[in-house]
């Protein structure tokens, strides 16, 4: 058995934030992924971080920005933490080697992003996902941590109301080892790919989120998925923001910029939900282009020239050139909205804490909620930061006063049986059909656009799904490097949470940021200026709401 | 646009130490379109046809450094390279672990070698005390100071240059293609207190153990020219420390011996690099080489239009102390 003050699970920005402000405290600190932590999907963010540090903008104006970006659901305490802290924490990142894009002044360079007022957004070209990556790894390497690396999260081990530490298996070895702890950070990432259509990685399973669920944590406002209006057509690989910060253009088939029409200020650079909407009604409404794989629009860079294209926006170039085939200096972008971003997650107060004793969260596993109904561009690789560092504060404090961790010597055996039963079948489900169906049916059921009977159909199927889940059978009997065994982990993991997803959005009957239902096209917010909280029960999810904080901006209509 | 699907014949390398007495190659026929990359190939054998195959992947789009591995012998990561032209030049595609790194299973590959040499550069900031960093401010740093680096970043740490790498095969002393590009990144660093040390540690921990064959950056999928980021560490390394190893004097010996006769003087540049008692052990060889052809070992003459090679050399002087 593995022994440990501070567990942190997920090696991303967020828990490689909370694992070193937890070092910093002086506990025994481990940090456990499924990847090694430079191959985290942190790395895929590219266009930029968020701080008001221009002479012109505020940090009153960036906490303006992402409430009403939210559509009024995010906690106004926790936005203006959030953005008080992101001067500081871009600062410390530069002093930590992030190789940022400078200004001629030798300042940080940055560019407009969607629902910003001015430009806000802090870049290392288009790969300031890589840049802080790299730059945070290499600062925790000049610490003293343990590292499981390529170990899977299997289940917490919840005693008396408290985490006593959890059970993760060795991709390497196959083996399954208890690790105790008196506190855990879950730090996994998002479950995008419970969608067909995301610009997520493969990794992206919402592992902690489920153990966690598993656990008693209750998940909030997971029906807030964010669908990227500008992904690659066909591999749905992102194409940053920043394209559009730099200048790109939004044309329908027969060349117009339409989003002229949906939001006359700012145009392209509306806010996330409100362009994928538009560029879905642009295709349902047949003014978008049609292809083999489906409907999509023209994102155009070629007025912006070889040279600022090429510099500003290089990964753009490489994947359009090798995943499309096309030379973005020269041509249009195909582009189709995909999933892209979970605003819920799990639970937690400021400080990452969760409603389970010794369980903290960060990242876009958790929900704090700065997002709301909604995230900025630019706001996600903040929250990594600002909120792995508070919960790696808070876990490293709880743990310094909680009693050694108490696992019993059948915890192995028990968190185990299920697994060890899908490879002694010799019968059952195979993963990957699962979660194929699962994938076709969210991205049928629960899109961008919603309503009563395709929720109701959406439950009804992933209920099915689940039942059929209880037969899953891994044929790979190796112990090493099993993939088989990992994804039948994986599916079962996701399966819960999509289930929590559609019967979120089937309850909250009304359209606010991303969750936008045909048959109630308004906000209400008498009714649902609320956050959903999930609890897991044997019968499914039982949904129970709490109240939204405000401090200071009163909810009005949402126009750009 | 989409292009009709054909037959692709995927020979795919599996292994399981300690259960397969030898790696075997499976063959699997798949219908795919010619822009399909190989990662997508092997997911689809693994979600269709045999759900054991071992591999590594995340990101799908050539951020993540995952799936890197020898397609068709060449090094390469699997998300990127579509199946058609490896058809058009091969007629088949041959899909093998990455090499230099022992196989865990099938296309895993065990990379604790390759992140040690990493870590044996000290890839961090190292801070000098005596000038700390600016109190809650960005330290300034103009574009053209940025430019030197603002692309190392790009390496996404997949170790395709590792696996292509002849020097790393050849040498265990030497930390490879991407350690020794991480090191350029923290040298030409304007934040960094250690630049002289590291150069100085370097010139005996390896630079000089690159062959110059480039085979790394035909490997890197992401532009980061690690053998040009070695030239770049050799030239510095020697600029702070003067010729001090063996691969340094070569070089240096090279240079001043082919400008002061206009070819190489092969019996002289091993005194150069070896110095007069380093060149003992090497007697043997010089008098095998001296029976079969003296002319080698003797000093030629100076060809002729040695001005204008001096005008060559003139040109490429460093200037200005740069």
């Amino acid at each position: 058995m593995e022994r440990h003050e501070v567990v942190v699970v997920g090696a991303g920005l967020a828990g490689q934030r909370a694992a070193l402000a937890a070092v910093q405290a002086g506990r025994d600190v481990a940090l456990l992924s499924k990847l090694h932590p430079l191959r985290s999907h942190s790395g895929a963010a590219q266009g930029g971080i968020n701080a008001a540090v221009g002479a012109e903008d505020s940090v009153e104006t960036h906490i303006f920005d992402t409430v009403k970006g939210s559509d009024y659901l995010g906690d106004q305490d926790a936005i203006e933490f959030f953005c008080r802290e992101a001067g500081p924490t871009v600062v410390e990142m530069e002093h930590f080697g992030t190789i940022f894009s400078r200004a001629d002044d030798g300042s940080l360079a940055r560019r407009p992003f969607g629902g910003a007022h001015f430009p806000r957004t802090i870049y290392a070209a288009d790969r300031t996902g890589l840049a802080l990556l790299q730059a945070l790894w290499e600062r925790l390497g000049s610490e003293t941590l343990t590292l499981y690396e390529e170990w899977d999260v299997t289940r917490l081990i919840v005693r008396d109301g408290r985490v006593q530490g959890l059970v993760a298996l060795d991709r390497a070895s196959g083996e399954f080892h208890e690790v105790a702890a008196r506190a855990v950070v879950l730090a996994t990432g998002p479950a995008g790919r419970v969608y067909a259509k995301t610009t997520n990685a493969h990794s992206c399973t919402g592992d902690g989120i489920a153990v966690a669920y598993d656990a008693g944590a209750l998940l909030k406002d997971m029906e807030f998925v964010q669908f990227h209006p500008t992904a690659l057509l066909e591999s749905s690989i992102l194409i940053t923001e920043g394209a559009r910060g730099e200048g790109g253009l939004l044309k329908n088939a027969s060349g117009e910029r339409f989003m002229v029409r949906y939001a006359p200020h700012v145009q392209e650079l509306a806010s996330r939900d409100v362009v994928s909407r538009a560029i879905v009604t642009e295709v349902r409404e047949g003014r978008g282009f049609q292809g083999p794989f489906g409907g999509y629009v023209h994102l155009e860079l070629m007025h912006l020239g070889k040279e600022r294209v090429e510099s500003r926006l290089t990964e753009i170039c490489d994947y359009a050139r090798r995943f499309a085939g096309i030379d973005p200096v020269t041509e249009p972008i195909p582009v189709y909205p995909a999933q892209h971003y979970m605003m819920g997650g799990i639970g937690t107060d400021l400080h990452g804490a969760t409603n389970v004793r010794g369980l903290f969260a960060a990242g876009e596993a958790a929900c704090v909620s700065i997002h709301g109904a909604n995230r900025l561009g630019g706001n996600s690789l903040l929250e990594t930061l600002v909120f792995g560092k508070q919960a790696g504060v808070a876990a490293a404090a709880y743990a310094a006063g909680a009693p050694a961790p108490e696992l019993h010597s059948t915890d192995l055996d028990e968190a185990t049986a299920p697994l060890r039963a899908w490879s002694s079948r010799s019968e059952g489900e195979d993963p990957s059909t699962l979660r194929t169906e699962m994938q076709r049916t969210m991205e049928e059921c629960v899109g961008i656009y919603r309503d009563e009977a395709s929720l109701m159909e959406g439950i009804r199927r992933i209920r099915a799904l689940r039942q059929r889940a209880e037969r899953i059978r891994v044929v790979d009997r190796s112990g090493v490097y099993n993939l088989n065994l990992t994804d039948a982990l994986e599916t079962t993991h996701m399966l819960e949470l999509a289930e929590v997803i559609v019967v979120g959005a089937y309850a909250r009957t009304e359209s606010r940021g991303a969750h936008a239902r045909t048959d109630y096209p308004k906000r209400d917010d008498a009714r649902w200026m609320r956050h959903t909280l999930a609890r897991r029960t044997p019968e499914g999810p039982a949904l129970d709401y709490a109240p939204v904080a405000f401090t200071r901006f009163e909810p009005t209509e949402r126009v750009y | 646009m989409p292009d009709a699907a054909v037959p692709v014949p995927l020979e795919v390398y599996r292994f399981a130490p300690g259960v397969d007495a030898a790696p075997t190659y499976r063959r699997y026929d798949l219908a795919l379109t010619p822009h399909t990359p190989v990662l997508t190939a092997l997911l689809k054998v693994r979600a269709e046809l045999d759900p054991t195959l071992a591999l590594r992947y995340s990101c799908r789009s050539a951020i993540c450094g995952s799936c890197a591995m020898r397609i068709n012998g060449k090094s390469r990561l699997a998300c990127e390279t579509p199946v058609g032209p490896e058809l058009e030049r091969h007629g088949r595609v041959v899909v093998e672990p990455m090499a230099n790194q022992p196989v865990l299973r099938d296309l895993v590959v065990d990379q604790a070698p390759f992140w040690q040499e990493y870590e044996r550069i000290e890839p961090h900031l190292k801070l000098d005390p005596r000038h700390p960093m600016p109190e809650g401010r960005p330290n300034p740093m103009t574009p053209a100071e940025v430019e030197r680096f603002h692309d190392t970043p790009r390496c996404i740490a997949c170790a395709a240059c590792y696996s292509a790498c002849p020097a790393v095969a050849a040498d265990p002393a030497f930390p490879g293609p991407m350690a020794l590009a991480k090191l350029y990144r923290f040298v030409v660093d304007p934040r960094d207190a250690a630049r002289q040390d590291r150069l100085v540690r370097i010139q005996t921990e390896g630079l000089w153990l690159c062959l110059r064959c480039h085979l790394c950056t035909e490997a890197c999928p992401k532009d980061v020219r690690p053998s040009e980021r070695i030239r770049d560490l050799k030239e510095m390394a020697i600029a702070a420390q003067g010729p001090t190893e063996p691969g340094s004097r070569h070089a240096v010996g090279f240079a001043s011996n082919v400008r002061e006769r206009g070819t190489l003087q092969e019996a002289k540049l091993v005194r150069q690099t070896f110095g007069v008692l380093g060149m003992l052990p090497q007697v043997p060889q010089g008098i095998r080489i001296w029976r079969k052809k003296p002319e080698v070992t003797r000093r030629p003459g100076p060809i002729e239009g040695l001005d204008e090679l001096e005008r060559i050399y003139a040109a490429f002087e460093p200037k200005d102390g740069r």
